[in-house]
């Protein structure tokens, strides 16, 4: 028991494998840069459709949120990855492949832009009406109010709630390896597989992705509590 | 024949089969995050010597992605403690692990709501410290907090796809099985897809109602 807790604590392994393993790292934000931004956008468009004034429009921005916010990340990774190439191949009549790192993209994007979608809708429904009166009294348009008035606010809103939401994000990357996305997990079953010593690399993994997720997380939401603080104070 | 009837309603049985062992080791997980986190904040709030460590694993756990923590309880704890022996237990202890740590921080959350008074007025009419929390401290905060617990259990639900990388023959590892007899991903995976959505949207819908049920009852406002 002892040796093997010496040997899961060795980092011997996991520092002579440190460039392969940061390479992973780096893919990890990669992912969760390029799904972040595809959440933010999709998720913003699905508020305003929620928020709408014609109910088709809110019954599809409710379909969105349902769907995606009940999904699975690993099935709708796998779904992406398989699934939609064959459909859209289909629909163009001819075949088309996702890289791995593509289907990842669209699929945590995806999901989380349900999640990013509640988070906008509650902050653009916590805006008063007299705000939004305001505006018009002086002329403005829609367009410019949603992005001069209703928005600016809408942001500082969300900041904490939104700041969880990356967090899971970024912790959602990790399950890209099973797809052969090449992340920090993925090279780390690769390393195993060629050292057949599970126990010093995998708690290097967790280890790893606790200490970047716990300062990360940590420092975004003590510079977002500030910045909200100024703005409002 | 369509590719529907073929690989999804002929397949049910194995479907099926998955998606009961999906039930069991949420339902196996979810008993244990609840236990496990109310003593991880009970020894958080209560117990001073312990506190730190209490602190340090609610953190690790809720910092540490999911399918990390189960790849780490599956390769590492039986080298390490003897256990778990099987990859069904590897799964649910991870889960349990993870979602434990998110619910210690739900439940002091709650306890720590409770107004003081209520306790005071326990302790006034000869109530022990122990009657005061079972009778008064923890049914107040079960109350306010059953919004975040069902939110958690969907949480599980969700993760539990995960457990089919560990060869758990969930409904997940089904539908990876007969994808890879016919190599016809298309109907397989858009039903287990729909299957999924459909038990977390019911689960979440079912248990909101649950929690506004017995809130109601207990005179509070519904979520």
């Amino acid at each position: 028991m002892s040796e093997a807790l010496i040997d899961a604590l060795n980092p011997a392994l996991f520092w002579e494998y440190r460039l392969v393993l940061l390479r992973g790292l780096a893919f990890n934000a990669y992912v969760f840069f390029a799904a972040a931004t595809v959440a933010l956008v999709v998720g913003l468009a699905a508020a305003l459709l929620r928020v709408n004034r014609a109910w088709p429009f809110r019954m599809l921005g409710t379909l969105h949120v349902e769907v995606f916010r009940n999904a699975p990340d690993y099935i709708m990774v796998i779904w992406v990855h398989f699934v939609l190439p064959l459909l859209l191949g289909k629909l163009i009549g001819q075949r088309i492949e996702f890289s791995p790192f593509v289907s990842a993209v669209i699929a945590l994007g995806f999901v989380y832009s349900g999640y990013f979608a509640e988070t906008f809708r509650a902050g653009i429904q916590s805006i008063p009406q007299g705000h939004l009166d305001a505006g018009r009294a002086c002329g403005m348009g829609e367009t410019a109010i949603l992005w001069r008035i209703v928005l600016p606010q809408v942001v500082r809103r969300m900041l904490p709630e939104a700041v969880n939401q990356f967090v899971s994000l970024f912790k959602a990357t990790t399950i890209v390896s099973l797809i052969a996305v090449p992340d920090l997990m993925y090279q780390v079953s690769m390393v195993t597989q060629q050292e057949m010593r599970p126990l010093p690399l995998y708690t290097g993994a967790a280890v790893t992705y606790f200490v970047v997720i716990y300062v990360v997380a940590g420092s975004v939401r003590g510079l977002s509590e500030r910045w909200r603080n100024k703005i409002y104070a | 024949m369509s590719n529907w009837e073929r690989l999804v309603w002929n397949q049910r049985g194995l479907l099926l089969q998955g998606l009961a062992v999906t039930v069991e080791i949420c339902a196996i997980a979810f008993a244990m995050a609840i236990v496990g986190g109310l003593v991880l904040c009970l020894v958080r709030l209560h117990v001073r010597p312990l506190r730190p460590a209490a602190i340090a694993l609610i953190e690790f756990f809720r910092a540490t992605p999911i399918f990390v923590q189960l790849m780490w309880v599956n390769y590492v704890w039986p080298e390490l403690f003897g256990w778990p022996n099987s990859f069904f237990t590897s799964g649910w202890v991870a889960l349990g692990l993870q979602s434990s740590g998110y619910l210690a921080e739900t439940f002091r959350a709650g306890i720590e709501a409770v107004p003081k008074g209520h306790r005071e007025a326990g302790y006034s009419v000869g109530m022990s410290p122990f009657q005061v929390y079972r009778r008064i401290v923890l049914p107040e905060t079960l109350l306010t907090v059953a919004p975040s617990i069902v939110n958690q259990f969907t949480v599980i639900v969700k993760s539990s796809t995960l457990v089919s990388v560990i060869t758990v023959p969930d409904l997940m590892l089904q539908a990876m099985k007969l994808v890879n007899i016919w190599y016809e991903p298309i109907e397989v995976l858009t039903a287990t897809a729909a299957i999924y959505i459909g038990v977390v949207f019911l689960v979440s819908t079912a248990g909101k109602a649950l929690a506004d049920f017995q809130r109601r009852r207990f005179g509070l406002n519904a979520t």
